[in-house]
């Protein structure tokens, strides 16, 4: 059996649009509802924060290396693999076989992977071949 | 005249393998594999085992040795995340042309004859395709093109063998395609078994191309019509269609090995619960109704040292059913007929058969609210609970199949499940 924590959350690929019981106004006589030509429709989180659910992974952050960016312990990282890595960017790296967070930049020809907090180095990548980018991170969710 | 048309195989490489990797990236480069249920043959290699002359479905225990001593890294099956690494990789695929057929887990075909930027280019289409494939799910994989499908899969086998194509081959070109056909055995053939096989070695049939040489009328003479269809579909004789929509089963089995052997009812029972849970998920699933139940139990035919006992019933139902708690009565009603103690079981399992959609109209309908009172709350119970385990995997499930599941397979190897658990995300260092 299993047991459910309370803070647990649900797949977003499976993640089916919240319904909000809406009035359809359908009152056997009388007057129509003024709100039925306001209603849209709901408002769906995958919406918001995945483009392309192929390439859309979940991830976890470990450790402490980008709180500048406030990405912190624990936190989800919504990560999409088909966007282009470009300077500047949030990415996911495949470093020394572990999969790694960091801000990719690009300075004096070289690739650089920059840590968002003083106490932790930069890594300048010499030869690109080094470097496979296994996506670009969207989104952080912080849960508080 | 309408366009050459143009079918493209694409089928993800070690599939199994691939998904492990994804998350590992420290695996790749090393050899990796991947095991079948209850963590007893090999399923999936990764080329560095293949190289090692490890073949596919060798038992665990026969290559002990050569994992020890080459630091083989082995998975247990880990199927919900190759489930959802292979709807990625198709839904990828949809992109590319206009219809795509799901022909496994790890492979679709496509039909690329009118897709206009294919039709400059075959070949950067499938390489656009390969890498498109592998950016956004993680998973390599290879593109065969040629005007049949059998044709596309032999592109593919091709693809897949030779590096010099670098992944893509497009056999749409006869003289390409014949020197091809003069050096690939004729057994690599789709659709051509080893006993098919033995057989055209026998007349002298040994290359693809001497297959696709012969005349399709004798071949269907000396063997069966599938063989002929093969030989045309060589030839660029399109007889195969693309099928989008795959047809439902006809016939829905279930069944495992034991991690230990069962001896008490009790647990036999709750195992074949379990499984019957499993076959009617897999019945409402494609909307469909049973109308026969089969069970079988038996010992293991590997300990010729312990009483041998294996048994099988079928039960065919008054009303067709989708109903788990119908179908686990039924089965246990058999289930205490052929039980006799004092053996160790080591398998069991159901088969649904008698298979038709829920829709059909008839009599049974009449029967079954008789029977089981109303059969449309029946329906929506478990329909509900069908949606709860979607989103909750296995939240909910009838008290039959009991609590104890250490009958279950063994998997003591398995990964995350990186892509379908919130508690088993890949974590990521900020180091």
């Amino acid at each position: 059996m299993h047991s459910f924590s309370d803070n647990m959350l649900i797949p977003a690929r499976t993640l089916m649009p919240v319904a909000l019981p809406l009035f359809s106004g359908k009152v056997a006589a009388g007057f129509p509802s003024p709100a039925d030509d306001y209603v849209e429709k709901t408002l769906d989180l995958n919406e918001l924060l995945v483009q392309k659910p192929a390439a859309t992974f979940f991830v976890r952050a470990e450790g402490e290396s980008m709180l500048g960016a406030g990405i912190h312990p624990n936190d989800i990282l919504v990560v999409d693999r088909s966007l282009e890595p470009v300077p500047g960017r949030i990415v996911i790296c495949a470093l020394n076989g572990e999969l790694t967070v960091k801000r990719l930049e690009r300075k004096n020809e070289h690739w650089q992977l920059k840590a968002e907090n003083p106490n932790y180095p930069d890594i300048v990548i010499f030869d690109t071949l080094e470097l496979v980018i296994w996506g670009v991170v969207t989104t952080v969710i912080h849960l508080l | 005249m309408p366009p050459q048309r143009l079918i493209a195989l694409v089928d993800c490489n070690n599939f199994y393998v691939s998904c492990e990797r994804v998350f590992r990236p420290d695996l790749i480069g090393k050899p990796v594999a991947v095991l079948s249920n209850n963590d007893g043959c090999v399923v999936a290699r990764s080329a560095e085992v293949k190289k090692l002359g490890i073949k596919m479905g060798v038992p665990l225990f026969q290559i002990q040795q050569l994992v020890n001593q080459h630091q083989i890294q082995l998975f247990s099956s880990n199927y919900s995340l190759y489930a959802d690494m292979s709807s990625r990789v198709m839904s990828t695929l949809e992109e590319f042309a206009p219809n795509l057929e799901v022909y496994s887990i790890d492979e679709g075909f496509l039909d690329l004859t009118s897709v206009y930027p294919c039709g400059k280019d075959p070949i950067a289409y499938g390489q656009r395709i390969r890498t498109t494939v592998v950016r956004t799910t993680g998973i390599p994989v290879c593109v065969g093109m040629g005007p049949t499908k059998t044709l596309a899969k032999l592109a593919n086998f091709a693809a897949k063998k030779w590096q010099k194509t670098d992944g893509v081959l497009d056999l749409s070109d006869p003289v390409r395609r014949e020197k091809l056909m003069r050096i690939v055995p004729v057994g690599e053939v789709w659709g051509i078994g080893s006993r098919t096989t033995a057989k055209l070695n026998q007349l002298g049939i040994h290359t693809v191309w001497d297959l696709a040489s012969q005349s399709s009328k004798r071949i269907q003479a000396q063997f069966n019509v599938v063989v002929a269809r093969t030989v045309m579909e060589l030839n660029g004789i399109a007889c195969l269609a693309l099928e989008e929509i795959a047809p439902d089963k006809q016939q829905i089995v279930c069944s495992r090995s034991f991690s230990r052997r069962l001896t008490e009812y009790s647990e036999l029972s709750q195992a074949m619960a379990e499984f019957c849970s499993r076959a009617a998920e897999k019945l409402r699933k494609q909307a469909s109704v049973t109308g026969c139940v089969t069970i079988f139990i038996r010992t293991s035919p590997f300990n010729p040292d312990e009483p041998q006992y294996q048994r099988a019933a079928s039960i065919k139902l008054n009303a067709a059913t989708q109903d788990t708690r119908s179908i686990i009565a039924t089965a246990n009603r058999m289930l205490k007929e052929l039980y006799r103690p004092g053996y160790n079981y080591q398998k069991c399992g159901v088969q649904l058969s008698h298979i038709q959609p829920e829709t059909t109209p008839g009599q049974m309908d009449v029967f079954d609210s008789i029977a089981d009172g109303l059969s449309t709350e029946n329906r929506h119970l478990m329909k509900a609970i069908d949606q709860i385990n979607r989103r909750f995997p296995r939240a909910v499930s009838i008290a039959a199949t009991g609590f104890d599941k250490s009958w279950k397979p063994k998997a003591e190897r398995i990964s995350q499940r990186y892509t379908t658990d919130w508690r088993e995300l890949v974590g990521v260092k900020c180091a």
